[in-house]
Parts: C-alpha cells; structure tokens; sequence
C-alpha cells in the first residue's frame, strides 16, 4: 500500500468524523461548549477566580477587624478595598463579635490583623492576617481566602518596609496557608486539573464510544471490507480528535484566562503541546477499551471510574506525594497524573516543557504502549468486533 | 473452508466453486451458517480451517486484494447515518482508491440508476428501509466490485423495489458480476439464480440448478390445500397416513409431500381426515414440487410441524 494511499486514508477517515460529528448538534454544544464551559466555570465559581474581573466577593459582607490599629493595617484595610474584590468591607467589629456573627448571615467572613502586625512587617518578618470564613456557605472560604491572596501581592505597608516582606494568610481554625515557591492562586491550580478532566472526559467518550457505537451500527464492519488499514483508521479517527481537544483548550483558556483573569506561566504552544500529549494519552487509552469489544454503556460506565481515578489520584483532592499505601501506588502509575504534573509545573511554575524529562516519558511510554496494545488487540478482535 | 465459534461449528467443509458472472443462491432456514459463509468471503470472519480464492486472491494471504474486488451488502455492515449517501460515497470511493473524477462519476451513474438524485442530500438516517437497502446497494458498487455479496438483500423491501432489485441483479451478472444471493426465500433463488447451494446446520447439502434441485423430489408430489385453523391431531393423523413424507402447515395453507403412487388417492384420504376433523376446505389440489419442496425434503423442515404437534399434545 503507497504512502499517499495511507494518508488519504486517514485523511478521509477523519474528514468523515468531522462530517459526521458536524450533523451532530448535541455532539456539538455538549463536547465544545458544555463540558468546557461547565468545569470552568466550575472551578470559576468555587476558586473565585484568579485575576480582577471576576470578583465573586466583591458584593459580600465581610469585616475588617484591626486589632494592630498601624499604619501597615491602614494600608491593608485600603488595599483591599482598593482591589474592589471587597466592596463590602465593614469596619468597626471586635474580633469576638465578627466571629459571633458568622453563620448567622449578616457576615460571611472576617479579616482580622492581629497585634503586632506592623512591628512583624519592620522586622523583616511575615506579618500574619487571619481569615475566618462561614463553613455553611460552601464555596464562600476559598472564594474569600483567594481573593484575599491575589489582593495581598499588590500589597505595600509603607515605603519603610523591605519589599520582600510578604504576608500569609491563615484559614479559619487551624488551617494555615502557607504558600511555598510560585505563588498561586487555587483556581490556577485548579485550571490545570480542569483542562486535564475536560480533555480527558470529552475525548475518552469520542473515542472509545465512537468505536462501539461504529461497531453496533455496523459502520466499522464497512471499513473492514474495504481496503483501509487498521493503522490509517486509527490515526484518522486520533487527528480528528486532536483537533477537537484544540478547540477545547482554547475554550477553557479563553475562559479561564479572559473571563477569571488568570495568567498561565507558560506560552500558548506548550500549553497546546500538553493537550495533545493527554489527548493522546486518552485516545490510545480509549482505543485500548474499545479493542474489548464493549459497548456504549460500558464505555460510559468505565468513563465514570476513570474521571473518578482522576480526581481521587491525580492530585485535585491530594497531592500524589503527600499519598501513602496503595492510592500513592495508583497515583504513581496513573499517567495522566504525570500529563497534570505537567500542566502544573509549567502553567503554575513556568517550568519549560522539555525540562520535565521523566513526566514526558513516562506520558510517551503510556501513549505509544497504549496505542500498540489497541492496535494488536484490534487486529485479534477483529471477528469478535464484527461479529 | 470450516468455521467454529468455540464448540459451535457454523459452517463446516464448505466446498464449492462458483462461476465468473454466475448468479448463485445459498438459501437455507435462518442459523444454517450463510450469514457466516459471506462474511468469511467478505474477509470480516477467518476460516478456522480451509481458505478460498476470490477473483483469482487467496482470502487470507491476499485478504485486502480481495476487498478491492468484492462488494457486500449485509445486514451488519451500514453507511454512515449521520451523513448523506453523497457523502458516504465519496468517502468510499476515496477507500477504494478512485481517482476523484471517475468516483464522480461512478457517484452520478448510480445515483441515477437508483433514482436517488433527489434523495441524495439527505442523511442516511431519514430515509426509509427500502432507500436505506438501496443505498447500500450503491455503496457495494461504488467500486466497480468482479463479486457482489447480496445477504438477505430483499427483505424489508416492497414487492416492486425486490422485483426491481431481482432485475437488476440479473442484469449486473449479464455484465460479468458475479453474485452471491443469500436468502431464506425460497421463491426468490428458483426466479433468478443460475445455481443454488442448499446450505443447513453449517452443511452444505446440495448444489445445482432450481430445476435440478426440484427434480430431485420428483417421485413426490405436493397437495396444498386452504383450510384454516387446524389443530395438531389432524395435522398428525395427516402425516400419518401412508405415502406422506412432510407435512407443512402456516395457517391457513397445509402443504403435503407425498410418494407418487398410482393405486392410491392420497387427496381424497386428506380430504377425508379433514372433513372428519370437522375442518374447513376452501380449496385443495396437487401441485408439482417448487424449490421450497425441494427445500423441505433436503433439510428436514418437518421440525417446525414436530414443534407445532409437540406443543398441540401439551395442550390437550
């Protein structure tokens, strides 16, 4: 078979995705705006965004204690309300009162500067301030501790004190905030989780329920009886979804960047490097399933146990070193926590793509293990599949 | 070649040769094993044993050769239907390798054999069973195929479209096409085939001409009478008289294969076996045997009226 018949085999098998992808209008709104748009704003809403125009406290009642009554706690009061993220910062409650009145609706928050705030500051030390949110607003805590935190990178207490003096925000209870390196905020994090699931639950489904709904219609058994590679077939059906999963990065850091004003340290093209890595990753994964010969619904199903992988293993609820026993174990060998690792250490940390050697092997390996696996099994599937 | 699924033996030492522009029929009851034979043929099923030559290619050293050269409508295998059939035959002409403007028109001839200019930018999904057949017709052809494999192509088609279909076929072997027509239709195999392979359990029982299968049950004779609601006592006293070989019964026609024999009036016994069951005759005669007798005779097809009796005997 020439090269030029191969490439207009896989050309024509991804053309006819697209076209059969374009009559699909649902396809459409659910795969490039739905699932985008709804993780994003997701994370949006839950982290309050990362930049200035999303202020998702900006209308809340929160209260302002100063108990260091400084010029530094002046300049603290002003730059918050500068920052038009706290447009309803009350003054004038004692610490004990504000934290009466949260819970019962009239505060959901309270700032409080403890005493010596200043003198902490001069000393070259970092000053301290206390966030006390309402547990029984979900949501309301990170929005408030995130706002808090982009808001006090702009901070300056006086020209008297070093520039390198920062300050730290501690939780409500005995939860502190300790930002270490990068400084970031929780929907950057966050941003970096986001793409990978929204890539992941959009492509595993194309991907691998396309091959089985192809396979129950009777449309794969059409390719087979014509003279088209196995290989051209999958490649054409990995470009069309490559450049789906485009258009969805795109999508998502539109948002994210345009929208919750956050700003990756990175450059576009790795970022669209990294999207097709995990994208790859995820097809040749899907292609893997599909070589089972199992059907939709159990596509939907293992899609179900493979986000929820994602989320419990891929550091969104725990970071994979702080894991112990056996979810550090799953964490360790479950690619996509590498393609996330990835995501992190470039978008958070501005760490260039090629720097991170033993992520992208370990992503490289996955992916050209994955895509050989499938096409082996698909070749000895090949009756069960049609049968 | 021989086909197993497990235990299960689908086809077995299938061997036959079948002619360059030859129209053959592979009829048999629905699980004989002829779904299975075309899709081994179509290269979608490995033999477990044997293999075949298609169009001069080896099935499994030359397996894409093969495809080239073959066309297959079945059941299992569909266009796409999410898009129009214009579309789902460029992308077929484009796997079969045509250069764009022989697939153009290669698109546009067939299109107009069909009458499916009009239908021909809507998606497959909205057209109707019958188009829908058609369409895959067209799809099989694109290519120009030396075999075509017509799987059970006639049903859910209206009786002009199958007749229309019947012709064309014919036509299409006059051209050099060769055709492998499966079907459980008996009457459609003795109005077009050359030959008809005779296909039951996976076996294939006998092979020949519609008239030569029909006068290897010439000793027997056919009385088919109209007479609705039988029960299965009068079926079985049917059978039980001398000289029955099968009886089959769909409601309300009662066919009987018999033994010619000149000394006795086998009619007048069933008709009497009737009338003492009390049931209705609306009309009754003999007739010369058809493919379906020859059918019946070679498979066995008295299970079903063993079925039908055994379920009777619960009853009462």
């Amino acid at each position: 078979m020439s090269r030029l018949k191969v490439l207009r085999d896989i050309l024509a098998v991804m053309t006819n995705e697209f076209g059969v992808f374009r009559r699909n209008r649902s396809a459409i709104v659910i795969s490039l705006v739905v699932i985008p748009f709804f993780f994003t704003a997701s994370l949006g809403a839950g982290q309050g965004g990362a930049g200035t125009t999303f202020r998702p406290t900006a209308a809340l009642p929160i209260a302002f204690v100063d108990n260091d009554l400084s010029v530094a706690s002046g300049r603290l009061y002003e730059t918050l309300v500068r920052s038009e993220m706290f447009n309803r910062l009350i003054q004038g409650y004692r610490e004990d009162n504000a934290l009466a009145a949260l819970g019962k609706g009239s505060i959901y928050a309270a700032v409080v500067v403890p005493k010596g705030f200043q003198d902490r500051l001069m000393a070259n030390q970092p000053g301290t301030i206390i966030v006390y949110v309402d547990d029984g607003a979900p949501g309301v805590g990170n929005a408030v501790l995130s706002a808090v935190n982009a808001t006090v990178q702009t901070y300056n207490p006086t020209t008297e004190i070093p520039t390198s003096t920062y300050v730290e925000v501690e939780g409500f209870s005995t939860i502190q905030i300790v930002q270490k390196g990068a400084r970031f905020s929780g929907f950057a994090l966050g941003l970096t989780i986001t793409m990978s699931l929204v890539i992941v639950f959009a492509t595993f489904y194309e991907i691998a329920g396309g091959m089985s709904r192809e396979r129950e219609e009777g449309t794969y058994a059409r390719l087979l009886i014509s003279p088209i590679s196995l290989g051209a077939i999958m490649i054409g059906k990995t470009l069309y979804d490559l450049g789906l999963n485009i258009v969805r990065a795109i999508v998502v850091l539109g948002m994210a960047i345009y929208v919750y004003g956050a700003r990756p340290n990175t450059d576009f093209v790795t970022l669209l490097a990294i999207t097709v890595l995990i994208s790859l990753l995820t097809m040749g994964f899907g292609l893997l399933i599909s070589s089972l010969g199992v059907g939709v619904r159990a596509v939907v199903i293992i899609e179900f146990f493979l986000i929820l992988f994602l989320f419990a293993f891929s550091g969104f609820i725990l970071d994979k070193e702080l894991m112990k026993g056996i979810p550090q174990i799953i964490a360790t060998y479950l690619p996509w926590s590498y393609g996330i690792e990835i995501f992190k250490r470039t978008v958070l940390l501005g760490a260039p793509l090629l720097s991170l050697t033993f992520q992208l092997q370990f992503v490289g390996l996955s992916i050209v293990l994955f895509y050989v696996l499938s096409y082996f099994l698909l070749k000895l599937a090949r009756e069960r599949l049609v049968g | 070649m021989t086909k197993a699924f497990g235990h299960f033996t689908a086809v077995d030492s299938l061997n036959l040769r079948i002619n360059p522009g030859e129209l053959f029929g592979l009829v048999g009851p629905n699980g004989a094993g002829k779904t299975t034979v075309v899709r081994m043929l179509c290269t979608l099923l490995e033999p477990t044993r044997g293999t075949a030559t298609i169009a001069g290619y080896d099935l499994k050293r030359e397996a894409a050769e093969v495809r080239r050269r073959i066309g297959v409508v079945s059941d299992g295998i569909s266009l796409y239907k999410d898009l129009t059939i214009e579309e789902n035959l460029k992308l077929l002409s484009t796997l079969y390798d045509l250069p764009r403007d022989v697939g153009q028109r290669r698109v546009r001839e067939l299109l107009e054999m069909f009458n499916f200019q009009e239908k021909s930018k809507r998606l497959v999904r909205q057209l109707s069973t019958g188009w829908t057949k058609k369409a895959m017709i067209i799809a099989a052809l694109i290519h120009d195929p030396k075999i075509l494999f017509l799987d059970e192509v006639t049903s859910g088609l209206d009786p002009q479209s199958a007749v229309a279909l019947r012709e064309f076929t014919r036509n299409l072997c006059d051209q050099g096409v060769t055709v492998i027509w499966t079907t459980h239709n008996m009457q459609e195999p003795e109005l077009i085939c050359d030959r008809v392979g005779i296909i039951s359990e996976g076996e294939l029982i006998q092979i020949g001409s519609p008239a030569d299968l029909k006068r290897s049950v010439s000793e027997q004779a056919v009385i088919e009478a109209d007479s609705p609601a039988l029960d299965a006592i009068t079926i079985e006293k049917i059978r039980d008289l001398k000289s029955v070989c099968k009886v089959a019964y769909d409601d309300p026609i009662l066919r009987i294969a018999c033994m010619r024999d000149e000394n006795e009036d086998i009619e007048e016994k069933v008709v009497n076996v009737l009338v003492s069951s009390g049931a209705r005759i609306r009309a009754i005669g003999k007739k010369d045997p058809t493919l379906e007798d020859a059918f019946i005779s070679l498979t066995g097809g008295e299970e079903e009226i063993d079925r039908f009796i055994e379920k009777g005997r619960e009853r009462t």
